[in-house]
């Protein structure tokens, strides 16, 4: 399962969700299809489960709200452990991945 | 033509399609071309070679057997020229062995005096006339009379006053006499000689020659003055005079033999070219010239042995002096070998014969006798104009002594043998010719054989070219027709291999076109159908878009419209006595949801500044409800910051469930009351310029989450307390100015911003603003600018 244009590529990998390239799309609607594949990942599978933005350069405040989303939604599934792999080379992960580990106090950051 | 199988034959291509168009250009041509230059050369590489071998063959045969012929020719030259030299030899010797004996004869009688008193006494008595000798008055000599066997001359100064031979004159005149006996039997045997002579010595030189001949007489007519002189000064000056060294031993012989000859010369007596040869006698006790035996030889003698040398067609031979004067040769070879004769008439002696090489009109020659060598040379003489070469062999014959006016020497004659070389390689050429012949017959036989391989080669390609070049010519007719749009052409199937396959392809494919073309105006309608039925769905598509696009137009518009309304007007932003405040927005093309705001109730400002997630109308009511709500809760009186946003962010979350607003939005408040100001809320970071410049960055991180996120945010609210003095300045900003974007899609950052604030913060709130912004706008260039940008200065007056 992948989803990608020229300017960025999200793809699952078993349990690890990936993240690459500059994502600045226009609003829910246009993320509905990653939050799709992200939420399946969440649903499918049972213990960890890994976010990887470790390659995401850029993400846009619809692409934060989406974040949230899926924390809130991980937040619901007692059997899940979220990790997310983040990197403080880009300003706008320290920014706002925090945020997350606010809204969802198990989740388990890795900011790099 | 084969079977045509399962190929359905409407029109069958014969092979001989033609190809007129391009008879060079065709594939025979080109295989013609191919296969026959491959055979045209390999045939001249190896008719080549051979023709190459066959005049290798023949030059080195006709080098062999033109060696070994010519080793046979000159061996014969030189055995011819050994022989020839042989017999003049013998010729020379003989003239020598009778000169030998007629001298012994005469040593004898003067060795016994007696005895020759005896023999010349008994001779007087029976034969008077050899010894009485009459004076002639004409000529002033004595000589006996005609009928003797001998004629005997004693010249004026040999006679006394009554004219009579002086008595040891007369006693010489009667010892001489024995030549009577023995000369006429030497002249008739042996070789032929001309004459045979005794000439007394110095002190009475008479001349008793045989056989008789008025010989006084003919030297007063071809010597004149001879009977005036001593004889031998007169005709042989200095000979006389060598001989008496030889017997005193002052002088030796120049060759160990006591003949001693003669140049040619024309003899006295007879008028001929004579070769005299002497022997000398020599007194009892050898002490002393005692006159002298001789025999004359004509040069005919030896000129016909030389002459007779016939060596080819035209070869001949010479006799030459050292000096390089010719005394035999035939009058062809004397031309040939260009000599020039001249008589020599003047001078004392007997008259020499110049007819030397040294004067040969032919330079090859002259330089012959400069340097006359032995052995086999090869010279070009000019005969006729033309240069022809010749082969010469010089043969040096035993020397002799050589009286010339004035000494004796040694000299050798040598004989020449001359012959043109196209005679004596006639049978070399002969040879050489045959080879040639047989060679040219050989090349000939090869050409023709070449050119017979050639023909048949070159028929063999064509038939076989025509077999082979024949599909692929059908192929080719055939794919023009249907470039002509027969399409009903099939090509006729002749063999199984590549060409027979393409063949079977080419029919399929043309059928499969034939196929298409007979249903292609089906295939159009039906297009044209499926096309029609696309078209119409397109356009109800396209109205549907149509009406979308207007929609979302509609809402764009009335979004940026809220965008608009909801910010605050100029004179809110100027409203406070210790603040003053610039603000700056500019909304990107699809609008984000960007917020500020200035509040003021009952002296207290509260400044809020914010970013709704994504755009639109939705962006732009949740901004409004935000606007709506905080201001309620300033008129409210609700004075604590933290109870502000908890209730603030409590009415929003439950409006965005109700209204099913999928977004959230950053939000932070600076609260100011006239003395402190206190910030709470997330939002960027807060950058506070102090009056000397030093820069404060306060992170509001911990000081909120974004608003519509979470039904309760208690727990993460705080406050931060900042003391304003006067001139420090606070800019607040939203992510669309740290994260704007240059050519090479570098973020613009808050170091730069920190920056520009730091440069500018003497200047007025507005200035700031301004400067940040231009230096903002020239940093993104004419790169896209992807979010809304805002800005707020603040100036504590």
């Amino acid at each position: 399962m992948e989803i990608r244009d020229e300017n960025f590529r999200i793809w699952a990998e078993n349990e690890c969700v990936y993240f690459d390239g500059v994502l600045r799309l226009a609003g829910p609607d246009a993320y509905a299809p990653i939050y799709s594949l992200a939420a399946a990942a969440l649903h499918e599978n049972n213990g960890r489960v890994i976010f990887d933005l470790t390659g995401l350069e850029f993400l846009n405040s619809s692409g934060i709200n989406l974040l949230a989303k899926l924390t809130i939604e991980a937040r619901k599934q007692s059997d899940v452990q979220l990790v997310i792999r983040g990197t403080a080379q880009y300003p706008w992960q320290s920014k706002s991945l925090p945020n997350l580990k606010k809204l969802f106090p198990q989740l388990d950051l890795q900011l790099a | 033509m084969a079977d045509l199988g399962g190929i359905r034959a409407e029109t069958v291509l014969m092979t001989n399609t033609p190809t007129s168009s391009r008879p060079w250009g065709s594939f025979r041509a080109k295989f013609i071309l191919v296969v026959g230059g491959a055979v045209l050369i390999d045939l001249l590489i190896s008719g080549g070679l051979a023709l190459w071998n066959v005049q290798r063959l023949s030059r080195d045969a006709a080098e062999e057997v033109g060696h070994g012929l010519e080793q046979a020719s000159q061996d014969y030259i030189r055995t011819y020229a050994n022989s020839t030299a042989a017999q003049v030899s013998l010729l020379l010797g003989q003239v020598n062995n009778d000169v030998g004996v007629l001298a012994d004869v005469l040593q004898e009688q003067i060795d016994s005096p007696q005895r020759q008193a005896d023999i010349g006494s008994a001779i007087s008595g029976t034969s008077p006339d050899s010894v009485r000798l009459s004076f002639n008055p004409a000529g002033k000599w004595a000589q006996n009379a005609p009928g003797a066997p001998s004629v005997v001359s004693a010249w004026g100064y040999l006679l006394d006053k009554d004219h009579s031979p002086r008595p040891d004159v007369q006693a010489e005149i009667q010892a001489s006499s024995i030549l009577d006996l023995v000369a006429p039997s030497l002249l008739k045997s042996g070789s032929s000689k001309l004459q045979m002579y005794f000439i007394g010595p110095k002190e009475r030189p008479i001349f008793r020659t045989a056989p008789y001949t008025d010989q006084a007489q003919t030297f007063d007519r071809l010597y004149p003055g001879h009977n005036d002189a001593n004889f031998w000064d007169f005709f042989f000056p200095g000979l006389y005079e060598s001989w008496q060294s030889w017997a005193t031993g002052a002088g030796s012989q120049p060759v160990p033999d006591d003949i001693t000859q003669t140049a040619p010369y024309t003899d006295a007596i007879t008028g001929k070219q004579i070769v005299s040869f002497f022997h000398p006698l020599w007194s009892a006790d050898r002490k002393t010239v005692a006159g002298t035996a001789g025999a004359d030889i004509t040069l005919d003698q030896l000129a016909e042995t030389v002459e007779n040398v016939k060596v080819a067609e035209s070869g001949f031979g010479f006799l030459a002096m050292s000096d390089g004067n010719v005394i035999a040769i035939s009058k062809d070879g004397e031309k040939t070998i260009g000599l020039r004769s001249a008589s020599d008439t003047k001078g004392t002696g007997v008259t020499g014969l110049e007819r030397s090489l040294k004067g040969s009109s032919q330079p090859a020659i002259a330089e012959l006798a400069n340097n006359p060598g032995t052995g086999i040379r090869h010279l070009l003489l000019d005969q006729n104009g033309e240069t022809v070469p010749f082969m010469v062999i010089m043969k040096e014959l035993p020397p002799v002594n050589l009286w010339q006016p004035g000494l004796v020497r040694k000299d050798a004659m040598s004989l020449g043998i001359v012959v043109p070389e196209r005679e004596i390689y006639a049978s070399l050429f002969a040879a050489q010719a045959k080879i040639s012949d047989a060679t040219n017959r050989i090349v000939l036989y090869q050409i023709l054989a070449i050119l017979l391989s050639l023909t048949i080669v070159t028929m063999a390609v064509l038939a076989v070219s025509k077999r082979i070049t024949g599909g692929i010519s059908a192929l080719a007719g055939a794919a023009r027709r249907i470039q002509a749009q027969d399409y009903s052409v099939r090509v006729a199937v002749a063999s199984r291999d590549e060409v027979g396959e393409a063949s079977e392809a080419f029919n399929r494919m043309a059928e499969q076109i034939s196929y298409h073309t007979e249903n292609l105006e089906q295939l159009v309608e039906e297009r044209t159908a499926e096309i029609e039925d696309a078209k119409e769905e397109i356009s109800i598509l396209n109205a549907q878009l149509e009406r979308e696009n207007r929609r979302l137009g509609t809402e764009l518009a009335v979004a940026e419209r809220i965008q608009m309304m909801v910010l605050p007007l100029a004179s809110e932003l100027s409203s406070s006595k210790d603040l003053e405040i610039a603000a700056y927005m500019s909304a990107a093309d699809e609008v984000g949801g960007d917020y500020y705001d200035v509040l003021e109730a009952d002296g207290r400002f509260k400044i809020g500044i914010g970013d709704v997630t994504g755009h639109g109308l939705e962006s732009g009511v949740l901004m409004l409800m935000v606007q709506s709500v905080a201001r309620a809760l300033q008129e409210a009186g609700t004075t604590d910051p933290v109870k502000f946003l908890i209730d603030l962010n409590s009415a929003l979350f439950k409006n965005i469930v109700r209204t099913r607003i999928d977004k959230h939005l950053t939000l932070a408040f600076l609260d100011y009351d006239g003395n402190d100001m206190f910030i709470s809320g997330q939002h960027e970071e807060v950058i506070i310029v102090r009056a000397n410049g030093a820069l404060e960055r306060i992170e509001t991180m911990d000081l909120g989450l974004p608003i519509g996120l979470e039904s309760d945010i208690s727990s993460f609210v705080n406050t931060r307390k900042i003391t304003l003095e006067k001139d420090d300045i606070i800019v607040l900003h939203t992510d669309g100015v740290t994260e704007a974007e240059n050519a090479e899609g570098e973020l613009f950052g808050i170091e730069r911003l920190c920056e520009e604030a730091v440069r500018l913060h003497e200047q007025s709130a507005d200035h700031i603003a301004t400067g940040i912004i231009d230096k903002l706008m020239a940093y993104i260039g004419s790169h896209k600018i992807h979010d809304d940008i805002t800005l707020l200065v603040l100036r504590h007056r």
